[in-house]
């Protein structure tokens, strides 16, 4: 192995929130995510995957400082990034995106394409002025397979795999080194997930991009990850290459999930 | 053999400001007695509405049944009224959505619901309690006396489609229609609820129509499958000789849009382009624009081809119903 630090390094990570209830005020926690610890490298894919209330999502909320975490360490190419704040916080925030499952929920339906696209090259204060990033906000749409005259569209005038690409499009516009995607093909229909897997292959190998793949889709992850992560109840019950995991998973509930995907038997 | 369920040329439109939106345009199948139909498409294909249509659920006023037949049981069914319906709908055939949770009433105990689903077909009220509680011990509730008195939100997903499953069969239905019944849960929970379905179906005798547009599931489950596409069906076949040997264009593209391990590496199939609009489909076929075999003859509309071994597809190329083996 290299000596060079994984692009992103999360160790003994813990989520935890109050529960509710509890005899006389007792105060008690529940743990949402429970001493997780992994390692992404530069350019590769890790898949996180588990059923819901695995505690997946949270970990994806936590890289994105979308959510206090608890206790544990990021590292972000050897650097801590909890607590971050003003400029270096702004700076990491620009490397790490995110594209969500929903593209119906996730995009200001009062924005153009434009506007949405051009947002966060506003907010990082990227090219001199709106004319550029207009024209950067074209280039990114091409890239992503929508035409010039989305720009002045509306988010609702799209289909779900459109609106997709036009969230992809956002998050590459501030020229990202690391996505989470979380679920980002779940709500789209198997011919149009194709086109947006396709899409995300294609620009991880043109940019070199990093991916955190939070899922529940294990076809999925067979075809795309490098690595995978098995979660349940806020742990990672079984971690290694998606090969090695799914022809040989060793804990019964990777078992199990693998055991209760429909296998389309062709 | 006698079919139970036999749908012929139906065609359900809705009145829009668009004009009329042909969503269903002419589809046939049928569901022999203890025998599984899916129905497989992507979203606006128009598959739930072929569904709705069979028990009259139609949204009216905007939506209305055009014309078509559908015989149950020999009896044409589009010839009741609306409430004459409601002798069927619960009794003879019964019907599973997505979302248990629209579903059930949240203001009423789950005993209370499905003792309410056997007392409005003439079940008397103490009969009806103790197969209620029979009948949430079948489908695996863990504490079926519990439950009687529980509400809806009180269960998780899983339970409240076990529920569902409950009050679908309390009446001993001869058909169930179920409508992606597994879409909105965990794969292990759709794995038990699927495997739950199947078992109380041999038990039963009956049939079912599953609507879904998970190819995993119908692989797994139907014995026929009847792809849609555009208002229409593209492509039936039995499910083993479909998912072996696809031969309508777009089935085709199905399959190979899906990813894979042995795709890995490979750009998969996608489908160009967009489904037509269902106000003003194509006069020609209607899959033509995505096509990558289009030829001349695909401005006119192809029928739907029978071959001698009883697949139907609706394409022009020779190939499609070629014999291979």
């Amino acid at each position: 192995m290299s000596t060079t630090p994984p692009m992103l390094d999360v160790r003994h990570l813990v989520k935890q929130f109050p529960k509710r209830g509890g005899m006389f005020g007792k105060r008690e926690v529940f743990t949402a995510v429970d001493d997780v610890s992994f390692q992404v490298n530069r350019g590769t894919t890790l898949a996180l995957v588990g059923e819901s209330g695995s505690g997946k999502s949270t970990v994806g909320m936590m890289l994105l400082g979308l959510l206090e975490t608890t206790s544990g360490d990021v590292l972000y190419e050897g650097r801590p990034v909890i607590g971050l704040r003003g400029p270096e916080r702004l700076a990491l925030r620009r490397k790490l995106q995110v594209v969500f499952q929903d593209p119906f929920a996730s995009l200001n339906a009062r924005m153009t394409v434009a506007e949405l696209v051009m947002e966060g090259m506003r907010v990082h204060k990227m090219y001199a002025n709106d004319a550029e990033r207009r024209a950067r906000a074209e280039v990114l749409l091409g890239q992503v397979g929508m035409p010039a005259h989305a720009l002045d569209r509306y988010p609702h005038e799209f289909s779900g795999g459109q609106r997709q690409r036009i969230a992809i499009a956002r998050a590459l516009s501030v020229e990202p080194e690391f996505l989470v995607l979380d679920e980002p093909t779940s709500a789209l229909d198997v011919s149009v997930q194709s086109q947006v897997l396709n899409l995300l292959r294609r620009l991880q190998r043109e940019r070199g991009l990093t991916y955190l793949f939070v899922t529940h889709n294990l076809a999925v992850v067979d075809y795309l990850a490098d690595e995978v992560c098995v979660m349940e109840k806020g742990k990672i019950i079984e971690r290694g290459m998606v090969e090695d995991v799914f022809d040989h998973p060793q804990h019964a509930t990777t078992q199990r999930l693998l055991a209760a995907v429909p296998k389309v038997e062709m | 053999m006698e079919k139970l369920l036999q749908v012929d040329d139906l065609r359900t439109w809705f009145r829009t400001s668009r004009g009329i939106v042909k969503a269903v345009d002419g589809v046939s199948f049928d569901v022999a007695p203890g025998k599984t139909r899916a129905i497989v498409g992507e979203s606006g294909c128009g598959k739930s509405i072929t569904a709705l249509s069979i028990l009259q659920l139609v949204p009216e006023p905007a939506g209305y049944i055009e014309s078509g037949k559908i015989h149950f049981g020999g009896e044409d069914i589009l010839e009741r009224s609306w409430t004459d319906m409601r002798g069927l709908r619960g009794r003879e055939i019964a019907m599973i959505f997505q979302e248990p949770m629209t579903s059930l009433n949240p203001t009423r105990t789950i005993g209370w619901q499905l003792s309410e689903a056997m007392t409005v077909h003439g079940k008397d009220a103490p009969v009806a309690r103790t197969r209620a509680l029979e009948l949430l011990e079948r489908v695996g509730l863990r504490d079926p006396n519990a439950a009687l008195r529980q509400y809806p939100h009180e269960l998780s997903g899983g339970m409240r489609q076990r529920v569902m499953i409950a009050i679908a069969l309390a009446n001993r239905p001869k058909l169930l229609i179920a409508d992606e019944p597994t879409t909105a849960l965990d794969v292990t929970v759709q794995a038990q609820i699927m495997s739950l379905i199947k078992e109380l179906q041999d038990e039963l005798g009956m049939a079912m129509l599953l609507i879904t547009h998970d190819l995993g599931i119908v692989s797994e489950v139907a014995h026929d499958v009847s792809v849609m596409y555009a208002g229409q069906v593209v492509e039936a076949a039995p499910t083993r000789d479909l998912f072996h040997d696809p031969r309508h264009p777009y089935t085709q593209g199905l399959f190979a849009s899906l990813p894979a391990r042995n795709r890995r590496g490979q750009d998969l199939m996608t489908l160009d382009g967009i489904v037509p609009d269902a106000a003003n489909w194509p006069t020609g076929c209607r899959f033509a624009e995505r096509c990558v075999h289009k030829m001349d003859a695909c401005s006119t509309a192809p029928q739907l081809r029978v071959s001698a071994s009883g697949r139907q597809v609706r394409c022009h190329l020779p190939s499609a119903l070629e014999v291979t083996k």
